[in-house]
Formats: structure tokens, sequence, C-alpha cells
């Protein structure tokens, strides 16, 4: 009997045991589950914290982008230049010269409103007043507003200016700026057929022709040599400019301008010009033709053709230009050779050197060279 | 043999031109993207260029279209001026610079000074387009990769 006791009780002792190890073994199991849940729960509250880091973060560069820009009450840019030249031009000497210190101030006054202007300061201007009666005792340099306009752009495709603007005319008459263009020397003819700057309204528009842009200026103006307040007479100057961008980099167009000048000579002017600009290689050319209605009938033209290669932080160019005064006289026309190499210290800072050669074709003006060598920098967060 | 040297000279420079246009090939892969309301399906290189160029200016749908950029120093911005654009971003910043400062530019690109802006202003604006690495919007459904540099 109580061998079957003892029997009996090591049975449910056996039976416990194995009742209960199924048990705790399922507890420990649960327990995994439960940590693993949490676990996830954990990665997720981690993705979650690391998500809305990244937001904070973007936040406050975007407040600070923001307001950097609103700091910028008025955006100033512009450029400045100073060379020293070598020259073997009669009557010249070698010297150093500060030559631009151009300074644009852009203000968006409305979403389709803003003003423009360019006030440029060529060769260090000074104006000294005579103290004992107020006239000009000393004047040097030039001090010019260059560009004063109010824009109106409702659409991004075209817009109204209206106040004095450059003359939109060919390539160089833009697009001229020292930092941006290879040379500090410009064209023979800039400034002469078409003048440099227009005091008017003008028109730019742009409208898509197949799968080309073509860009047009359409404008009218008081005339050369008619500027601010003094315009010397009735008639207006017009003119227009078109531009079309034939295909991937190769664009060409054309320009003009007429007038009837302050000694009452009817001027027409026209120019035609092509740019192709891919990869690094840029190849620009501009012909220009002015009929001046005198009694004889006289013709200016003038013709450059400008190579130039960005190689790294070098870019090599080499112009042709021609310019001829009076296509009735055949002494009167004036050859420039150049040679230009640029290094690019940052995009913003160029050393350029530059040779020209002038040559005439009146044999009483003596053919000279010229070595410029200049340091130009461009202001502004461009 | 003036002639033949000319033409010799003119293959040389065309080469050389050929060279410089070839992309230059960054390892982080380039995300062209636009918003995710933009009905635009994928687009070739060329259009991109023509956003970026000033060239087209409007959507599809007549929406303006808002172009980002980053840094010129960004290495993305290299990548993507030399693959899409055809140049180096420098080159193309001082291009840009030239048209801003004579105030002839149409549309030009906004510089960003992240990626994080890009994708945030891209997720919002729906004529935005913008370049990210790839890597920064796979999992991102607020933006639609249109076009990838690899």
């Amino acid at each position: 009997m109580r061998r079957n006791a003892k029997t009996t009780a090591l049975l449910l002792m056996a039976l416990c045991f194995l009742w209960a190890a199924p048990s705790k073994a399922g507890a420990a199991d649960e327990r995994l589950d439960r940590l693993e849940q949490e676990m996830q729960e954990l990665k997720k509250e981690n993705t979650e914290i690391k998500k809305r880091i990244g937001n904070a973060e973007t936040d406050g560069e975007e407040l600070r982008h923001n307001m950097g820009l609103l700091s910028k009450l008025v955006d100033v840019s512009g450029y400045a230049d100073a060379e020293f030249v070598f020259t073997g031009q009669q009557d010249e000497h070698n010297k150093f010269r500060v030559r631009h210190l151009s300074l644009f101030f852009t203000k968006d006054i409305q979403k389709e409103w803003k003003l423009f202007t360019e006030i440029e300061f060529e060769d260090a201007p000074r104006i000294e007043s005579n103290p004992a009666n107020d006239t000009v005792a000393k004047s040097q340099g030039t001090l010019f507003v260059e560009q004063m306009y109010i824009e109106y752009h409702p659409y991004m495709n075209w817009d109204v200016r209206v106040g004095r603007y450059l003359t939109p005319a060919g390539i160089w008459s833009i697009y001229r700026y020292p930092p941006y263009v290879p040379t500090q020397t410009s064209p023979l003819f800039y400034k002469v057929i078409f003048p440099e700057v227009a005091d008017g309204a003008l028109l730019r528009n742009s409208f898509n022709l197949m799968d080309s842009v073509l860009d047009t200026h359409l404008y009218v103006a008081n005339g050369s040599g008619n500027p601010g307040n003094t315009d010397r007479n009735q008639n207006k100057a017009a003119g227009a400019r078109v531009n079309l961008d034939v295909m991937h980099g190769l664009s060409m167009g054309a320009s003009f301008y007429g007038e009837k000048d302050n000694q009452d000579i009817r001027r027409a002017s026209y120019g035609a010009h092509l740019l192709y600009n891919r990869a690094n290689f840029k190849l620009q050319t501009e012909f220009v033709f002015r009929h001046n209605n005198t009694s004889g009938g006289i013709n200016d033209r003038g013709l450059y053709a400008q190579l130039s290669y960005d190689i790294k932080n070098w870019t090599l160019a080499g112009r042709a230009d021609w310019y001829d005064k009076n296509d009735k006289v055949s002494k009167d026309a004036h050859y420039r050779y150049t040679g230009a190499l640029n290094y690019h210290f940052a995009h913003n800072v160029v050393g350029k050197v530059e040779y020209n050669r002038n040559e005439f074709a009146d044999r009483s003006v003596r053919d000279y060279n010229e070595v410029i060598m200049a340091i130009v920098v461009a202001i502004g967060d461009l | 043999m003036p002639a033949r040297k000319t033409l010799i000279l003119v293959l040389l420079i065309f080469a050389l031109n050929l060279l410089a246009a070839s992309p230059a090939r960054s390892g982080e892969p380039v995300a062209v993207i636009v918003n995710r309301d933009n009905m635009v399906g994928n687009l070739s290189p060329d259009e991109i260029r023509k956003m970026y160029t000033n060239n087209t200016l409007n959507w599809s749908d007549g929406v303006p279209v808002i172009l980002y950029d980053l840094s010129v120093q960004n290495q993305l911005r290299e990548a993507f001026s030399s693959s899409v654009l055809g140049k180096d971003a420098e080159r193309v910043a001082e291009e840009w610079a030239h048209l801003k400062i004579t105030n002839q530019a149409k549309n030009p690109p906004v510089t960003m000074k992240s990626e994080a802006l890009i994708i945030r202003r891209v997720s919002t604006e729906r004529g935005a387009i913008g370049y990210v690495s790839l890597s920064a919007v796979r999992n991102n459904s607020d933006v639609r990769v249109i076009y990838t540099i690899q």
C-alpha cells in the first residue's frame, strides 16, 4: 500500500512537471513576442523622430533662406575692373586704369513690377567744386546712369520697360560685361552704329516657333544724343531686334534702328548676328551697316568674329574686327586683331591678358600694338 | 594646302568640343524631380535642358515652370550641368549671371542651399522642377522622378 502511494506520488509529480514545462516555454515565447513588438515600436518611433528632426532642420534652413531673401531690400550686384595698358599708340602712354565700377540695383516693387538701375563709374570719377563760386574746379572720369527703367512683367514671356535701357542690338550691345566676355576692348563699331543706350519704352516678347524660341525687342526712343530731358528734336527713333534659337547652342538674329538725328539727317542701322555656344566652344559674329542720308549718302559698317574656348579655368579667345566709317573713302578702315587669355580664379574673379594689333588703311595713321592686363570681379550673389 | 590645314583645324576644334561635351560622371545617381501632381511623363535630357535654358517657360498644361538649382560648388549640380546642359556648372553660372546682370533672364533658376529644401519646394509647388540625389527621394511619394542621371 505504502509502495503504491509512493508510486502514485511520483507519478503525480512527473505529470505536474510535464504539464508545467510547456506552460513555462509558452510564457517565454510570449515574452519574446512582446519584446519584439516593443522593439518594432521603438524602431518606428526612432524613424518618426529622425523624420521630425529632418523636417525641423529643413524648416530652419528654409527660414534662413527666406530671411536671407527678405533681408535683401534691394538686390545689389555689379562688376569692377582695373587694368594696366601697354600701348604703342601715338600720343598715348602706358598706364594703370581704374576702368569700371558698375553697380546694379534691382528692386522687386510688386510681384509684376521691378526697378532696375545701373550706375557706372568709369575711370574713377571725381568732381570737385570751387568753394568761392561753386563752379567746377576739377572733374575727371565719367559718372553715368547707364540704365534706369521700370519694368512691368505680368508673364515670363513678355515685359515692358520704360526709362533708359541698353539699345537691344545684336549680341555685344547687350551681353558685353567684362566678367563675362574674354576681352577688355569692345568691337570697333560698338556704340557707333547703334547707340549705347536708348531713353524710351521697350517691349520684350518671346514666342515659341515649333521647337525654337523667337525673342523680340521692339522700342521707341528719343534718338541718339538726346538723353534724359534733352530731346533736341521732335523726331523719335524706333528699333527692333529678333533672335531665333535655331537649335541647341545655335542662335541668329537681326537688328534695326532708325532715326532722324538733331541735324535732321535720317540714319538707318541694320545688323545681323550669329552665336554658336555649345559645350566649351563659343563663336559669335556680327555684321552692322548704317546708311546716313547726308548729301553724299555715306554708309559706315563693321564686322567682327570672335572665337573662344574654355579649358578648365582658362579661356582662350581670338577676334578679328573691322570698322569702316565711310564707304566712299577707301582709307577710312580700321582693323584690329585680338588674342586673349583669361584665367578664372573663381566664377566671379577673372584675370585677363589681351593683345591687340591695330591697323589702319590710312597710311598717315601709325599702326600700333597694345597689351592689356586686367583683373575683373563680379559683385553680388548671382 | 591652306584649305587642308583649315579643315584639320576645324576638325580639331570640333573634336575638342565633343570631348568637352561628354558628361562628367559622379558616383551618386541624380534624380530630376517634379511635383507628384504634375501630369508630365518622363522627360528627355533635351526637354529638361530647354527648361533650364529658358526655351520652355511653361508645362504643357500652362503652369509656369519653377526651376531649382543647387549651389555652384555642389557635386550634384556639376553632374547635372555636365550631363544635361553639356557645360561645367561654373560656366552655366556665369551665363546666368550675365543674363541676370543685363536683366535678360526670363526665368532664372532659384538656387537652394540643400537637397532637402529642393525636395520640399518641389513637393509643394506644382510647377517646380529640381534635381537631387536619387537616394533622397526613393521613398518619397510627394515627388516624381522623371529622369535619372547615373
